[in-house]
């Protein structure tokens, strides 16, 4: 179970990307080092997703998209009763699905 | 004093003692009845503005319902074909006294049937939910139905749990996840396939405002409305049955 | 460049298909030379629509397997071209493309899908595939969640209410009554949705604030043009419709990484673009059809295609000005909402639908005082690749 999802941070420039592209956006460079996505930030927006694909048992799942201190936004899911677009969150890594019966860990997110 | 009965294999007529013996099988076939509280009919306002009345069928409306219900035996998509085929079953020895302790609702749109549930109860306790049929695609005609005859189980005939399984996966799968069901595998359902699931009484009443709606008292005047029931348009009713993905969730 | 005309255009029924996907898209190519008249002339290519044919429907290589269904081999070439639920529009450009280069004459363009053939759960995860495979997809994001999350922002930041969506969901499905093919053809009303006793039940939520009638139905459908050059288009029976200009123009794929996600950055170059190219501006469209696979997201793309200014394309729809008699009548035909939604398909019935309209031959939902300039945007992925058309009436 991978413990921490990673952003890219170019060894060039410095710039932290996250998704990782093969170009750094801000000096193009193709060369990074991973850095974990951690921390609070703000949640930007977000929803209740009532209809789910199969691999989910649940009613509902919240899902959020969050803008973290450390410079990159995140989407993953909230585990929050009832969010507020602007709360401060922290991120967490956790179960987010089951994929071919293997458990996929990701964000989760709590409120501060 | 009834009338003498004529036995045609015999050519003659039965003499007491045969009637007598007639009318004690027939009362073997014919099991005793649980009192059964009445069910409130309710109005639903569904999305396209027009208003479905939900009310209990009387065994007198099952012919109208078997000629609707019977041309879909033959519609192989969404199981329409099986849950068709055991309605026109469960409705049929309803009438006939071979069923017991049978009820029917029906979800009626001015004057026309659009929709049938039934289900019967195993014993005081208990309840057996059979089938639900939608004839009228597109409104959540089934999910209202559905969810009044949780509201029939639980609220007016005093049940602690209804035991339900679904021939489809799809609408099993919907219902297992939204209530939610619990499993009770121990107890074979009466249909013949799966073993049951169950919607408890706590269960039913943490998700009543969540899924059971529609408003009392039905004003007489649209009550009224709702009898006789009237036959959906045949060909209308089956293309829009074979035209209409019943839900997107 | 030679200018390039739609001659000829067909469409199945939407919604559950009786045919397989194959006949489907036989029958609409059919329809489209027959409404052509081409006579003993050759097709030199076709170029095939499509996004789930291979894991939906069991078949790779759709195109190959189209022109030998439709006996045009040898002679006719053949690719399919996916672009997720743009892939109907990307198929009309490279159509285009064909022909204006002058590389083919008669081009046919014809798009299906046959989604029925998988439940609603596996159609629904089957199109969050279009998601950001590490970011997105993982946490079980699906397309009505990024819509869902970006109406939450449109409604805080535009005042854009509930009662706007379902204005939407109501004009298209009035639209879509009239339209003998759409799939979805029962009028709503505000009442029965949102308004009314039992409308939470009636209208149950998919992704908040996104509810069941602001998402459009997993369909099937197939639909078909034939295009030549607009030389070659006047001596064909009907009206041609020239394709005055398209417009392509992509975004990043994860919607966080978008500097501002209320932005369809997209939808807006595209819509530029293909402007530039006919020499047209919004105001010169007399009809539009936008891609509504959620109702948030006709409001957004009419703002994002400068018919309205960003943040007031609700209060159009207020004013009524998208309705059939209205100003800038959108989606008469019931856009996605009501008419379906075919995903690869989509594109091209689009097109159909205004070629119909500029022709006067839309029946039922005819735009009134006969549209010269029709518009029409289809939205690829959640707006991360674009396909704006302008057609012009005539050559």
């Amino acid at each position: 179970m991978a413990m921490t999802v990673e952003a890219a941070k170019c060894t060039n420039c410095g710039k932290v990307s996250y998704p990782m592209h093969f170009y750094c956006p801000a000096c193009r460079g193709t060369k990074f080092e991973p850095v974990p996505v951690e921390g609070e930030g703000k949640l930007i927006t977000w929803t209740r997703v009532y209809a789910l694909p199969l691999d989910y048992a649940v009613l509902y799942t919240t899902l959020g998209i969050v803008e973290l201190d450390m410079g990159v936004r995140a989407t993953g899911q909230l585990d929050i009763t009832e969010p507020k677009t602007g709360q401060r969150v922290r991120a967490h890594i956790g179960k987010v699905r089951e994929i071919n019966g293997k458990d996929v860990t990701g964000l989760v997110f709590t409120a501060v | 004093m009834s009338p003498p009965v004529y036995d045609w294999d015999a050519g003659e007529y039965l003499t007491s003692e045969e009637e007598r013996m007639i009318d004690e099988l027939e009362a073997m076939l014919r099991p005793p009845v649980l009192p059964m509280a009445p069910y409130p009919p309710k109005a639903v306002l569904l999305a396209s503005g027009e208003t479905m009345v939900v009310r209990q069928a009387s065994v007198d409306e099952v012919d109208t319902m078997l000629k609707v219900i019977q041309p879909l035996s033959w519609l192989d998509r969404d199981f329409y074909n099986i849950v068709a085929a055991r309605l026109f079953a469960e409705l049929l020895g309803w009438k006939t006294y071979r069923v017991r302790n049978e009820y029917c609702l029906v979800g009626v749109i001015d004057g026309v049937l659009a929709g049938i549930v039934n289900g019967r109860l195993w014993d005081e306790k208990h309840g057996v939910s059979f089938h639900t049929l939608t004839l009228k695609r597109g409104l959540r005609v089934g999910s209202h139905l559905f969810a009044s005859k949780m509201e029939h189980h639980i609220e007016y005939l005093g049940q602690d749990e209804v035991w339900i399984v679904a021939e489809s996966p799809i609408g099993h799968r919907r219902w297992m996840i939204e209530y939610p069901l619990d499993k009770k595998f121990e107890v074979q359902h009466e249909l013949g396939g799966a073993p049951s699931w169950v919607l408890t009484r706590d269960t039913y009443f943490k998700a009543k405002s969540r899924l059971v709606t529609g408003s009392r008292p039905v004003s007489p005047e649209l009550l009224a409305k709702s009898y006789p029931l009237r036959e959906p348009d045949l060909k209308v009713m089956l293309t829009q049955i074979e035209h209409t993905l019943e839900a997107r969730v | 460049m030679r200018d390039v005309a739609i001659i000829g255009v067909g469409s199945t029924q939407f919604g559950r298909a009786q045919w397989s996907l194959l006949k489907m898209m036989c029958e609409a190519s059919h329809d489209a030379i027959v409404d052509a008249g081409i006579g003993e002339k050759k097709i030199d290519a076709v170029y095939v629509a499509n996004m789930g044919s291979a894991r939906n429907n069991r078949m790779a290589g759709l195109s190959s397997a189209l022109v030998d269904r439709l006996n045009l081999y040898p002679h006719t070439v053949s690719e399919t071209i996916e672009n997720g639920p743009a892939s109907g529009a990307s198929a009309i450009k490279h159509g285009l493309h064909s022909v204006a280069s002058g590389f083919c004459d008669l081009v046919l363009v014809c798009g299906g899908e046959r989604m029925q053939e998988v439940n609603n759960f596996e159609a629904t995860e089957f199109v969050s595939y279009l998601s950001h495979r590490y970011a997105e997809y993982v946490y079980g994001v699906t397309l009505p969640s990024l819509a869902g999350m970006f109406t939450r922002l449109y409604m805080e930041r535009y005042g854009l209410k509930p009662e706007h969506l379902a204005m939407v969901a109501i004009k298209n499905h009035a639209n879509g009554a009239k339209n003998r093919k759409a799939h979805l053809r029962i009028p709503i009303t505000m009442e029965g949705i949102l308004t009314g006793p039992d409308a939470l039940n009636n209208n149950p939520w998919i992704a908040e604030p996104l509810r069941f009638f602001d998402c459009c139905p997993v369909s099937d459908g197939a639909s078909a043009v034939l295009l030549a050059p607009a030389e070659m288009a006047k001596q064909f029976k009907k009206t041609p419709v020239r394709i005055a200009g398209m417009g392509q123009a992509t975004d990043s794929q994860a919607v966080q990484d978008r500097p501002d996600p209320t932005e369809l950055t997209a939808v807006r170059m595209a819509a530029e673009r293909a402007f530039a190219m006919a020499k047209l501006a919004p105001k010169d469209i007399h009809v539009a059809e936008l891609h509504d696979a959620f109702t948030i997201l006709e409001i957004a793309e009419s703002e994002e295609c400068g018919f309205f200014k960003k943040g007031e394309g609700h209060k159009a729809l207020e004013r009524g000005e998208t309705k059939i008699g209205g100003k800038l009548p959108i989606n008469p035909s019931g856009g996605l909402k009501s008419r379906g939604h075919p995903v690869g398909n989509t594109g091209v019935s689009q097109i159909v639908e205004l070629v119909l309209q500029l022709r006067g031959e839309a029946g039922d939902y005819q735009v009134p005082n006969q549209p010269q300039h029709g518009f029409a945007v289809n939205f690829g992925g959640f707006g991360n690749n674009v396909v704006a058309t302008v057609l012009k009436r005539g050559v």
